[in-house]
């Protein structure tokens, strides 16, 4: 094959495929990226054969046809260290000349036929949304999702479509994070868990705020991600999620509203006094104030009063206060709700106008 | 076509279970010179036992007319009734020994009961029993067996150089000797005499004369009874453990036995002191009513099986921990029970009392007219004497006065409290101190790590127990019998914050977790305390949450490569004072290495 082409271009491509490859396989022709030329551009491929990314490219100027595999972190490393506008690449015998800007640099690739086949993923299991909207519920739920790898733990986040509503949840079983958006046009219902790593994967290929339409289409075992020209395939996690509807309290005792910052600012500060190996904050409320305390038999005590809104009997409860921070950490509202029963019941805090986040309590024996 | 089998064949395949090399030989020979009430017992053996081995016993000896039916298989003196299987306390007990061996070898009993003027012989010879004729011989039994497997050349490929199967024979007549102080025991190997252990000997002698004086100088005896069980015995200091698991000795009624979740749960009080890949050391013997005890599951009766194997194991536990913790603690206390002139701090344990580990005076042997005049079938002994060669303590005050007020738990004190606060940073990784009994080498990494462990602990120890409550019960698929353990176990569990309930016939769910743990998987946690058969429940949720403590103490120590201000260094020897147990880190690796002023002056020839 031979190709002349824009190298920013070419560089963001080979960056959004790059991200599947793994970094270290015990199937190093996963180390490559596979690049198929036709008439008309490039399609770059990659796969780490639990996940796979596609992408096209379509402003190419092709001399010669082909197939091509290339080392994915030299390519991507030497097209960011190149500066000319354009790159030539010129491929013979598995070894590709790139030349740019008066440097000339071969890179060995592989045989492409031991390369692993793109999947095709057959569904009729459709939805769309703004793709800058789904990077909102990922960043809203994904927080929550289990992070050690473990038999038992849910590396993933659950993608729930029904009714015309999308859910994606995550819990770790102390807490439970959920955001949700509404799809009036949508008739399919899907039920699946899409691991961690694929949504990391998609969130780093989607700006902030985008309003360009992704699709979402869900097969037998995978999930498939469309956002403009680049495609993500993921296989779904394997297990069964809890009933997390039955978890999410549906009414409560007392109601808190409070800032976020004062919230977030009290917490931060409380946790500094807090042992190492017992995250464990107080709350107390009392006639329209929030009491938050902290304290360690090794390094002291920490005691912060706010000022709130009360709705409610009031009462104490617990939590690890890591919990709490790390959903102020995603959640764009300025005033925030917490609804709490007793001190052993999950609590629940409003985060945002489709987000709700629950949190179960520590407490005595 | 289908035949039976050959008696001597049937022999030969069942001599394989029973014979394995000439130390299962001997074994067997001597268990029942032991049951025959020897007292006075000489093993000799040629060519590692595979040309010629030789027993004599002073015991009561065969009756002439038991003779014939020694060689032939079934046939016991030592159980007549199915019942009897249930009560044991003899070693052997299945009349299949002699059968076994004499269908492998070329056997030959000469025996005289003390009651008889003459004496018996008779020759087994691969099986073919010959007629027993009269001959002179002193009272007692001498067992002759020559060719070990000669007419099996397949099994006889399988044995070792003659230099080991030798060994074997040592470490096997060792351990017996560890569960029978009372006996006198000679092993003559090619002519030489090789181990020569006097009756009467203390356990901690008999250890020493086994296994050297080195090893039997860091022994710590032990003695508790549970009800009708009693655990008593020696256990080593930490620092002796050893590579392999050879000096683990456990013995149960005077046999020397495995069971495994016994030995886990010594292993579980240990842990903290040792490190990974390291076994104790301890001879140990569980006395209990021998119908407590399975003791016919194995073909060479190396295992037995428990009744109530979880209390045993708990009791074990809990003899060892007390123990060792019992040392750490005395020695915290300042040290100053321990007597100056000790040139180390673990020598000079008092020597246990004669008849811990069985009867120094004569009342293991059972009267002679007992056996003499019963019907020739008879249960040595039966319930009336205490479990295998004991007498408890506590039946027998009169016999060791001061065992009630129970051996004081020897300690060595904590170094730090009594260095005199010079030191010295070498390497950037090693402190030397001078400390009353010499130079002390300090690990500043092990050390500290030690420091931050015990004020976590101390500070977990001192709140609440909480628990952190989760979303949806984990549900955990169970055997039958865990779950019957943890519906036992459940409250002590909660007490220290792990919620289990019932979830249905064969699963438990899990509420709530130690907020300690809360970082671990539900699940795992429990399985780790099931994978863990033989402690208590409580004792291994804390050492789950011990473990937690140990990696934040790792990594809040200061490295080796950390330069320290001397006020730093102060600072660490002062927390380092009042350790509960300064000598190891939680990983069990040493803290300290103490160069005492006696191996110093050794060392530079200044005394010898
Ligand atoms: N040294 C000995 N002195 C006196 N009697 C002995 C001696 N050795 C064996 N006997 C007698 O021979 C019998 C058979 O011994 P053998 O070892 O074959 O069986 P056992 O000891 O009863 O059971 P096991 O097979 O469990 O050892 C014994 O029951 C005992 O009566
Ligand atoms: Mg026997």
């Amino acid at each position: 094959m031979k190709i002349l082409c824009d190298r920013t271009q070419l560089q963001e491509a080979v960056g959004v495929v790059s991200s599947v490859v793994p970094t270290k396989s015990p199937k190093p022709i996963l180390h490559n990226l596979l690049l198929r030329v036709d008439d008309e551009g490039i399609t770059l491929f990659a796969t780490d054969l639990e996940m796979a990314a596609k992408t096209r490219l379509d402003a190419v100027k092709v001399s010669r046809k082909g197939l091509l595999l290339l080392p994915a972190r030299e390519a991507s490393a030497l097209l960011r260290e190149l500066s000319d506008p354009t790159v030539t690449m010129d491929s013979t015998d598995q070894r590709c000349r790139i030349e740019s800007g008066g440097g000339s640099f071969v890179l060995l690739g592989e045989d492409p036929s031991q390369f692993p086949e793109e999947i095709k993923l057959v569904s009729n299991k459709r939805v769309e949304l703004p793709a800058g909207r789904l990077l909102r519920m990922i960043q809203e739920s994904a927080f929550a999702a289990a992070r050690e790898e473990t038999r038992y733990a849910i590396n993933g986040v659950l993608f729930d479509l029904a009714a015309g509503c999308l859910r994606l949840v995550a819990t770790d079983g102390r807490r439970l994070a959920l955001s949700y958006q509404n799809i009036d046009a949508a008739q399919a219902e899907f039920k699946v868990v899409v691991p961690l790593r694929a949504l990391t994967t998609l969130s780093r290929a989607i700006p902030e705020g985008s309003k360009d339409p992704l699709q979402i289409a869900v097969g037998d075992k995978q999930i498939e991600f469309t956002f403009g020209k680049t495609q993500l395939i993921s296989q779904l996690l394997e297990c069964r999620f809890p009933d997390y509807e039955g978890v999410v309290p549906k009414a409560a005792d007392t109601s808190v509203e409070i800032q976020k910052a004062v919230l977030e600012s009290a917490l931060r500060k409380t946790a500094i006094l807090c042992s190492d190996d017992l995250r464990m904050v107080k709350f107390e409320v009392g006639d329209q104030a929030l009491r938050i305390t902290a304290e360690s038999s090794a390094r002291g005590r920490a005691d912060v009063s706010v000022d709130v809104n009360v709705k409610g009997a009031g009462g104490s409860i617990n939590f690890n206060p890591d919990y709490i921070l790390e959903a102020l950490r995603v959640c764009q509202l300025d005033q925030v709700r917490l609804d709490m029963s007793d001190d052993s019941m999950p609590a629940k805090f409003t985060l945002g106008e489709s987000f709700t986040y629950v949190v179960m309590p520590i407490s005595g024996t | 076509m289908i035949r039976s089998l050959a008696p001597e064949v049937v022999n030969q395949i069942a001599a394989g279970e029973v014979v394995e090399r000439p130390a299962s030989v001997v074994k067997e020979l001597v268990e029942n010179a032991i049951d025959a009430g020897g007292r006075r017992i000489r093993v000799e053996v040629d060519a590692g036992g595979c040309e010629r081995i030789r027993v004599i016993d002073d015991g009561d000896g065969f009756l002439p007319e038991d003779l014939p039916l020694a060689f032939a298989s079934h046939a016991t003196s030592k159980l007549s009734v199915l019942q009897d299987l249930d009560h044991i306390a003899t070693l052997g007990f299945r009349g299949e020994a002699l059968a076994s061996i004499g269908s492998v070898a070329r056997a030959s009993i000469r025996s005289r009961r003390h009651d008889r003027d003459a004496g018996a012989e008779i020759h087994c010879d691969g099986g073919r029993i010959g007629e027993p004729q009269p001959c002179g011989c002193p009272t007692g039994s001498q067992l002759e067996i020559r060719d070990l497997f000669y007419n099996t050349p397949a099994r006889r490929r399988f044995l070792k150089s003659p230099g080991t199967e030798k060994a074997r024979i040592q470490e096997l007549l060792a351990e017996l000797a560890l569960a029978r102080l009372d006996l006198d025991l000679t092993l003559v190997a090619d002519g030489r005499e090789v181990l020569r252990l006097p009756a009467g000997q203390s356990l901690t002698e008999r250890f020493a004369s086994c296994f050297g004086r080195e090893l039997a100088r860091g022994l710590l005896p032990v003695e508790r009874a549970f009800g009708e069980l009693r655990v008593e015995g020696v256990i080593g200091e930490p620092d002796l453990a050893r590579r392999d698991s050879k000096l683990e000795l456990l013995y149960v009624n005077g046999r020397q036995a495995r069971e495994n979740s016994a030995v886990h749960a010594i292993r579980q009080a240990y842990r903290e002191f040792l490190m990974g890949g390291r076994f104790p050391i301890y001879a140990l013997t569980v006395a209990l009513p021998p119908d407590q005890v399975d003791v016919n599951v194995h073909p060479r009766k190396a295992e037995v099986r428990f009744l109530e194997s979880r209390k045993v194991a708990g009791c074990l536990h809990e003899t060892v921990r007390a123990a060792l913790q019992g040392r750490a603690a005395a020695a915290s206390a300042g040290g100053v029970a321990l007597a100056p002139e000790l040139p180390r701090a673990r020598s000079g344990f008092p020597d246990l009392p004669r008849d811990l580990f069985g009867r120094a005076d004569g009342g293991a042997v059972p009267e002679p007219t007992a056996a003499t005049s019963a019907p020739p079938v008879v249960v040595r002994d039966g319930a009336d004497r205490p479990p295998f060669g004991h007498k408890s303590a506590t039946q027998d005050p009169a016999a060791n006065p001061d065992q009630n007020a129970g051996p004081a738990p020897a300690a060595r004190p904590n170094p730090f409290a009594r260095a005199n606060g010079r030191f010295l940073q070498v390497h950037d990784l090693y402190l030397l101190l001078e400390g009353p009994d010499g130079l002390l080498i300090v690990d500043q990494h092990a050390l500290h790590e030690r420091v931050v462990y015990e004020r976590l602990r101390a500070e977990h120890r001192a709140r609440a127990v909480t628990v952190q409550q989760l979303l949806v019960p984990t549900v955990v698929e169970l055997h039958p019998g865990e779950k019957a353990w943890l519906l036992e176990v459940a409250e002590d569990l909660a007490a220290e914050g792990l919620q289990v309930g019932e979830f249905s016939p064969s699963a438990m769910a899990i509420y709530g977790v130690p907020a300690v743990l809360a970082k671990t998987a539900p699940e795992r946690l429990l399985r780790a305390l099931l994978a863990d058969d033989g402690a208590d429940a409580r004792p291994r949720l804390r050492e789950q949450i011990s473990e937690r403590f140990h990696s934040m103490a790792c990594r809040a120590a200061v490295m080796g490569g950390d330069r320290l201000t001397d006020e730093e260094i102060a600072a660490l020897l002062q927390a380092a004072s009042t350790l509960e147990h300064p000598h190891n880190c939680p990983h069990g690796r040493p803290t300290v290495l103490t160069f005492t002023h006696g191996e110093l002056e050794r060392y530079f020839r200044r005394r010898c």
